[in-house]
């Protein structure tokens, strides 16, 4: 039987997935981001420039983090795999050039990351996050307690400095792996992973009768997540020299993902990055404007501003917009 | 569509292959058995009903036949090959679809969405662009076309209802299974519905419905299965099993009468 509508009205719109228009303000980013080492920045351009790449970096992390958590996924692991990338930068890039230890500490973090996908197939929301905190800690005794000589123990390992220390390439790298982490995400966007992860999140079982292989998509959504964070961690690394498992993989870094992503926007290529982004420079200018307790106003801040803006900054931008989020 | 060109083509005979074989088929929760010892068959292109008073054990039953339970005992075949120990999506992918009685929308998706949703997994190899043009399709046959940019969560009861069989049919089944999906409509609205139904049978579609509205079934079911306590109570065509004392007896001082 042809199109017979049941409501008499025959025709219905069709309309593209991804709208071009709506990429336009994440290319505005993108833009300003690649300009901005070439703005006159004065005396404080070293400050300046630090704070810009280590915002680049908590882009991809928090980015990284909701590519996974599309797929219903909400972890507090994201630190294991971007402190696997740092680590295991350092340790591979003792034996070959920093352009290969970088995706191969990354793909390490990606296969690990699978078995932490295996096992906590199964659970979901606490039980979830509580299983990927722990995972956490045991990567982190693991690599705390391995001899000394081989991973630096408690006290932390030298790393090669990326690009042999200056800024302004470091910076360019940094831009250049969020804009491969905002292409993946935007990729997966416009490909059938994103019906797979939105219909797995928003009902598993109900995607499985829908025939959603769940297992292979949960698992894919760890991997490239994982991958991406472990980049991040890379960037980390060498832009830092030194890491200890203590700061590598704190608590901190597996949270702060989450909320800037919930601030920015869930679920979306642009949200986590402009979440990262005024966070970043809040955090900075709180700082340095109340020396003591800006963390508490912070804190505040992102608060109240979660509570008030249930869909984070892009709620802001996407008013009245409804479905597929960009 | 591929399947109703084979099944067409296929001699008189073996178009009474049977598409679903239920061999008995138990569910037990904890000291409830919901489901006893059912067994029955659907042949190719039929319309069979399944019938009960509430608590029967319907649901349960398109719960062990989808796979969202496995069963505590007995087999289920579908077009010839065991499926007893296979998951939800390899059902989906052997021909099973299933509309819920609880609609179960994705509600942050729109309703085009949805749809897209089952045809782009529901079988191996479909794109992604042809999974969305078939959808569209099937919600202009279902009479959503109105809706495809809501969001799921928007809709009214009714709305759901339809996007249930929509996102079913998407998934491109052999063998259809509708849980009360006529539940709440007008006697109007019942018979679009109706329609629709034998169109999917025309279409090459065996269809499976639990339905509580009697019209219906008479109007629309080749052969109707009978459910009480868990039990296949009586099998037969419609006036065969309105006719049975002891599914008159089942009926009986239940809310919903046989004859609602
Ligand atoms: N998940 C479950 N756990 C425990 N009992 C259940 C469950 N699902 C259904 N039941 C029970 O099984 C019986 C049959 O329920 P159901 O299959 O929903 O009946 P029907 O669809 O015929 O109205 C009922 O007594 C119901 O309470
Ligand atoms: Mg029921």
């Amino acid at each position: 039987m042809e199109g017979r509508a049941l409501d008499g009205s025959r025709a219905v719109v069709r309309r593209p997935d991804v709208p071009l228009r709506s990429l336009l303000p994440l290319g505005l980013f993108f833009l300003l981001a690649l300009a901005f080492p070439f703005l006159p920045l004065g005396e404080r351009a070293e400050y300046l420039m630090q704070i810009a790449f280590f915002t680049l970096v908590a882009g991809v992390l928090a980015l990284s983090w909701d590519i996974l958590a599309r797929s219903g996924q909400v972890s507090l692991a994201h630190a294991a795999f971007y402190g696997l990338g740092a680590y295991g930068f350092a340790l591979l890039g003792k034996v070959m050039p920093w352009f290969l230890a970088m995706p191969a500490a990354a793909l390490l973090a990606g296969l690990i990351s699978l078995v932490l996908g295996a096992v906590t197939m199964r659970l979901s929301g606490m039980y979830f996050a509580i299983a990927t905190l722990a995972f956490t800690e045991v990567v982190r005794t693991i690599i705390q307690n391995l001899p000394e000589g081989a991973a630096g123990g408690a006290n932390g390992l030298l790393v090669p400095a990326l690009l042999g220390g200056n800024a302004r390439a470091q910076y360019f790298l940094a831009f250049g792996i969020l804009l491969l982490t905002a292409l993946v995400s935007l990729a997966i966007r416009r490909s059938r992973l994103h019906h797979a992860f939105a219909a797995i999140r928003q009902g598993e079982e109900t995607a499985r009768v829908l025939g959603v292989s769940v297992v292979k998509y949960k698992l894919l959504a760890f991997f490239i997540s994982s991958v991406l964070a472990a980049l991040g961690g890379v960037l980390y690394a060498g832009k830092t020299f030194f890491i200890n498992p203590l700061e590598t993989f704190s608590l901190a870094n597996s949270i702060a993902p989450l909320t800037t992503s919930i601030f920015g926007g869930l679920y979306t290529t642009l949200g986590p990055i402009l979440g990262a982004t005024v966070l970043r420079v809040a955090e900075e200018v709180l700082h340095n404007a109340i020396k003591n307790g800006y963390l508490v106003v912070y804190g505040l801040v992102l608060m109240l501003s979660i509570l008030w803006l249930p869909r984070g900054l892009m709620g802001l931008l996407r008013r009245g917009k409804r479905g597929g989020d960009v | 569509m591929t399947v109703m060109a084979a099944s067409s083509q296929l001699p008189a005979a073996s178009q009474r292959d049977v598409v679903l074989w239920a061999e008995g088929l138990s569910k037990r929760f904890g000291g409830l058995l919901a489901v006893q010892n059912v067994s029955f068959s659907q042949y190719d292109g039929e319309i069979l009903a399944v019938i009960g008073p509430n608590g029967a054990g319907k649901t349960t039953l398109l719960n062990l036949l989808s796979g969202v339970y496995r069963p505590s005992s007995g087999r289920l075949h579908l077009l010839g090959r065991d499926v007893t120990a296979e998951p939800m999506e390899a059902r989906c992918h052997a021909g099973l679809g299933r509309a819920f009685q609880i609609v179960r929308p994705f509600p942050e998706m729109t309703v085009h969405e949805n749809v897209t949703v089952g045809a782009l997994f529901g079988k191996p190899g479909v794109s992604l662009a042809q999974a969305r043009e078939r959808a569209y399709d099937l919600l202009e046959r279902t009479g959503l076309a109105a809706h495809a940019d809501k969001e799921a969560h928007e809709l009214t009861l009714l709305q759901d209802k339809r996007l249930e069989v929509a996102r079913a049919l998407a998934t491109g089944p052999r063998v259809l299974l509708l849980d009360e999906v006529m539940a709440g409509l007008r006697p109007g609205e019942a018979q679009e519905a109706v329609e629709l139904v034998r169109s999917v049978r025309d279409s090459g579609v065996s269809v499976l419905f639990i339905e509580h509205i009697m019209p219906v079934v008479r109007d629309l079911a080749d052969r109707v299965v009978v459910m009480d306590q868990g039990q296949v109570i009586a099998e037969g065509t419609y006036h065969e099993v309105t006719a049975n004392p002891q599914v008159v007896a089942a009926y009986l001082g239940t809310e919903e009468g046989l004859h609602a």
